[in-house]
């Protein structure tokens, strides 16, 4: 191991010599970048049991050579570590298949938006800790069930990103959040339970650790009492966080890259009645308190609310600069990347179903069946390709619409494509999850169901 | 190198706060990532991972923090940093520093690559991927290939307050395949993906065109498969990825990360029948070559073989220093992390269920109606309930005694501390196959393994 013994560049002056490295040389280059300082504490009975700091950058090279895209990352800021990566991403390039439509744009401005608040400078380290003890504490005497919060914490990062290609565009935003969760682990005639709740924030202030506390242990002890699951296919509620989770599962569908690889079950179904009248999904990147939200996309192409599902009919799919242009279309703004390391993909970013008009108990009246309120497992029991799904789930049993007792562990199966062609009723708020999708809760004719 | 004086200055700065120990973690990481889509090169890309890490034990309490401003006076301020987060100065004085007499860890590689993967070119790496893209383009149903593939240099220095100086180079190379068939309207996927602790030698005991043909044989053998039906059956899961059963619904549970918060259920049960007395468990660091090799762990001690159960009895969790201290259970060589971005955790490495006395058709043979689960896909646990998933890629029905229908759409749900008891038959034909694991410290390559097993009774998620 050598230390690192030429001086580090920083983000922007790292940004600027490659792109002057690359205009001398004539290698057309983007260069992404990520700077994030983050602080994360977890408790555990009473006390904080890891404190953690970080301070991490790099920069993500993409060069273009004769029409094929060479990639390269580096965590080093040296110029020779620099020259390096250009060096590498020039020959990663020779080697890949050109692709049509490849190119570098000088997009317009991105939208301005705020997320980034307060800031966390006023917020001391006393504070985040005191956050994350309350988080425990107030867990822990919420029930006497309640045997200790394994899992519970807060954290916070400070990101900033940039994007900057030899098309002279030049983009750089900063973002900031704050979060904090809670999974209680309760016990009760030898059943264990664990569930939790988290909250997001673009404000320190806003963090209620009270509030999500109660609702963790509210949660868990709801799942005490479980009985065994029936088998066989019955009417089922399904809570819009669960629905928004198998909606990002799924959620490669809309892809455009996946589309023109063949990998999409939606191919050529543009136009397309796809899903009950009573579905309208979009993808917005705009909203201020998305957890994906972003002002421009990976390629620095401007953030813009998408429609993908128009009440039912398949209206666009999401694209980046070279998979629009060869599906005839433009960009939507959904260059995907995951972090200096990945390659330029296509992905979503707050995906969610819209609210319908029915509420509550109208949902479900007299209903007997299922309440389906999670589902786990879905990075191998849910399959883009083909739309169907097979998973570990949770819920209730209900009786004429009322919840009977909580569902020992069970499993749900079907086809996300006949999921939503069978929504039958949509409740009118939208519920998010952890990872920034949201849906409405729902109600289906039919789910099959794995248990006893 | 990053030398001694500097690692002595930096470890004794971060104490200053007064933590009882401190442990340096240096990495400079080089990948490769290469993907073939149709048999053309869509991806070519990799890079350099570069940081170093700071963990600080006050009593069991952590504190880490990790930049990748690894030059002298970047440590210093990460040591400044973490020492202050604790109330401490961050500054020493001159006769504070340094003192620490490394003692080098002089631990013999446990395989060395022979065609090192930064000694090999790109176009030989795209040569074997075009092999593997031949075993599975056309074969039966297939329309679809792609061909991904993955090697990683990982070298790395811990260096601690109590002396250990420890180097390692760990090497991983990896080649996926996923297949599409397609028939009409009817799809369906197959994916296969070995790898190795090792270089491209790997290659040669797997040749590149079986994976591909494994891919292919599975999507085709699925593309016509009806859906599996859905409840409480016998269960017969196919040895290599089948480990995956193990991993999920009792290897996580048995790391101490898990038993320390008695997030586990077997918490307390050291020494106690926990499974059929034909399963003995094991964890093992220590299989040249393998994917869940370990020559040295993240915190500096040579990798172990752990027995976790002994035809049916506990015998041993899986330690890393922090669960030693919290639980009084021994290191066992398992502090592992991803990178310098998380502090190390107990995690698994090579982790099998060992051969028993069957065979694969006498398990068969004794399910009168069943399912046979051949190749598993991924799965997850819940550690404070031990309920665990998994979906099955290829799956079977058995009528009489006879493996019947093929069957798509399968995930097996249950509770690990229940089905370790209704594992009732092992056969002797053990293999291991490759996974990432993801956990509180990254995502790491694990083995997972077992011969055949059959399970009296699981709840299997289909719709029919």
């Amino acid at each position: 191991m050598t230390a690192q013994s030429e001086p580090q560049l920083s983000l922007a002056e790292a940004q600027a010599y490659l792109l002057e490295r690359a205009r001398t040389q004539g290698v057309t280059l983007e260069v992404y970048g990520e700077r994030g300082t983050a602080t994360s504490v977890k408790a555990y009975g009473g006390e904080v049991s890891e404190f953690k700091l970080s301070t991490r950058q790099g920069v993500g090279l993409r060069a273009l050579v004769r029409g094929a895209w060479g990639y390269s990352f580096t965590e080093n800021l040296s110029r020779p570590a620099l020259d390096r990566a250009l060096d590498s991403a020039v020959e990663n390039a020779e080697l890949v298949q050109p692709e049509p439509a490849a190119a570098l744009h000088d997009w317009p401005p991105p939208p301005a938006l705020d997320l980034y608040g307060e800031g966390l400078s006023g917020v001391t380290v006393e504070q985040k800790v005191q956050v994350a003890l309350n988080l425990d504490r107030v867990a822990r005497e919420a029930d006497p069930r309640v045997v200790s919060v394994p899992y519970g914490g807060y954290q916070d990062g400070d990101l900033q990103r940039l994007v900057g290609n030899s098309a002279g565009l030049g983009r750089e935003e900063r973002q900031l959040y704050a979060m904090q969760y809670a999974y209680p682990l309760v016990s009760e005639a030898g059943q264990n339970k664990m569930q939790g709740d988290w909250q997001f924030t673009r404000e320190f202030t806003e963090l209620d650790p009270t509030r999500t506390a109660l609702s963790a242990v509210e949660k868990a002890a709801a799942l005490l009492g479980a009985k065994p699951a029936p088998s066989g296919t019955f009417p089922a509620v399904i809570t819009g966080e669960c629905l928004a989770q198998l909606l990002m599962l799924f959620s490669p569908m809309f892809s455009g890259k996946m589309v023109e690889e063949g990998k999409s079950p939606l191919a050529g179904r543009l136009g397309e009645q796809v899903a009950s009248p009573l579905v309208t999904l979009v993808d917005d990147p705009t909203l201020p308190r998305g957890l994906n939200s972003r002002a421009f996309d990976a390629e620095g192409c401007p953030s813009v609310p998408l429609t993908l599902i128009a009440a039912g009919t398949l209206t666009a799919f999401l694209h980046n600069a070279a998979t629009a242009a060869r599906a005839g279309t433009g960009s939507t703004g959904h260059a995907d990347r995951h972090g200096i390391q990945g390659t330029v993909g296509v992905g979503p970013s707050n995906l969610f179903m819209q609210a319908g008009q029915t509420d509550g108990p109208a949902l479900a009246p007299g209903l007997t069946g299922l309440r389906l309120t999670d589902v786990s497992g879905g990075h191998a029991g849910a399959n883009p390709i083909t739309g169907d799904f097979s998973l570990e789930a949770q819920g209730f049993w209900l009786e004429e619409g009322e919840v009977a007792h909580p569902l020992e562990v069970f499993t749900v199966a079907g086809n996300i494509l006949d999921l939503l062609a069978g929504i039958e009723a949509a409740g009118s708020e939208v519920h998010w999850t952890d990872y920034g999708a949201g849906a409405p809760d729902v109600r289906v004719n039919a789910l099959a169901v794995g248990g006893a | 190198m990053l030398n001694e004086t500097l690692a002595a200055e930096v470890l004794s700065l971060a104490r200053t706060g007064g933590a009882d120990f401190a442990e340096l973690f240096a990495e400079d990481t080089v990948s490769t990532t290469l993907r073939l889509h149709q048999g053309e090169v869509k991806d070519a890309g990799g890079g350099n991972l570069f940081g170093a890490g700071l963990r600080l034990l006050y009593g069991t309490r952590v504190v880490y923090a990790y930049t990748n401003d690894v030059t002298p006076q970047g440590l210093r301020d990460l040591a400044g940093q973490v020492a202050r987060a604790r109330g401490g100065a961050g500054e020493v004085g001159r006769e504070g520093t340094g003192g620490l007499d490394f003692r080098r860890l002089e631990a013999r590689p446990l395989y060395v690559a022979r065609e090192h993967p930064r000694q090999t070119g790109v176009r030989e790496k795209l040569a074997l991927m075009r092999r593997a893209h031949g075993g599975a383009a056309g074969a039966g149903f297939v329309k679809t290939v792609d061909v991904n593939y993955l090697d990683r240099m990982q070298r790395v220095l811990i260096a601690n307050s109590e002396g250990v100086w420890a180097e390692d180079e760990r090497v991983w190379t990896r080649m996926t395949v996923s297949a599409i068939a397609q028939d009409g309207t009817l799809r369906e996927t197959g994916y296969y993906g070995p790898g190795a602790g090792q270089g491209l030698e790997f290659f040669e005991t797997v040749p590149p065109e079986q994976i591909g043909a494994e891919a292919a044989r599975i999507a085709n053998a699925m593309l016509h498969a009806g859906y599996a039906p859905a409840g409480k059956l016998p269960v017969v899961i196919g040895n290599e990825f089948g480990g995956v059963i193990f991993h999920e619904a009792c290897g996580h549970i048995l790391e101490t990360t898990a038993v320390e918060k008695s997030a586990s259920v077997f918490a307390d049960r050291m020494g106690e029948r926990i499974a059929h007395e034909s399963v003995t468990a094991i964890d093992d660091g220590t299989l040249p070559g393998s994917w869940g090799m370990v020559t040295v762990d993240d915190e500096g001690m040579p990798g172990e073989r752990t027995v976790l159960i002994e035809q049916g009895v506990l015998k041993s969790f899986m330690v890393d220093r922090v669960g030693e201290l919290k639980t009084g259970h021994k290191r066992t060589g398992s502090g592992r992390r991803q990178n310098y971005t998380y502090a190390p955790a107990s995690r698994m490495r090579s982790t099998f269920i060992d051969n028993g006395r069957e065979t694969p058709q006498s398990l068969i043979s004794g399910v009168a109606h069943g399912i046979y689960a051949r190749k598993m896909g991924g799965g997850s646990v819940t550690p404070g309930t031990g309920d665990y998933n998994f979906a099955v890629q290829e799956a079977y029905m058995i009528r009489n005694g006879e493996i019947a229908e093929p069957l798509r759409g399968a995930s097996l749900v249950g509770n690990g501390a229940q089905d370790l008891l209704n594992i009732v038959g092992v056969a002797g034909d053990l293999s291991l196959g490759q996974g990432m694991c993801g956990s509180v410290s990254g995502s790491l390559p694990t083995d997972v393994g077992q011969p055949h097993i059959l399970i009296s009774e699981i709840t299997v998620g289909g719709r029919a």
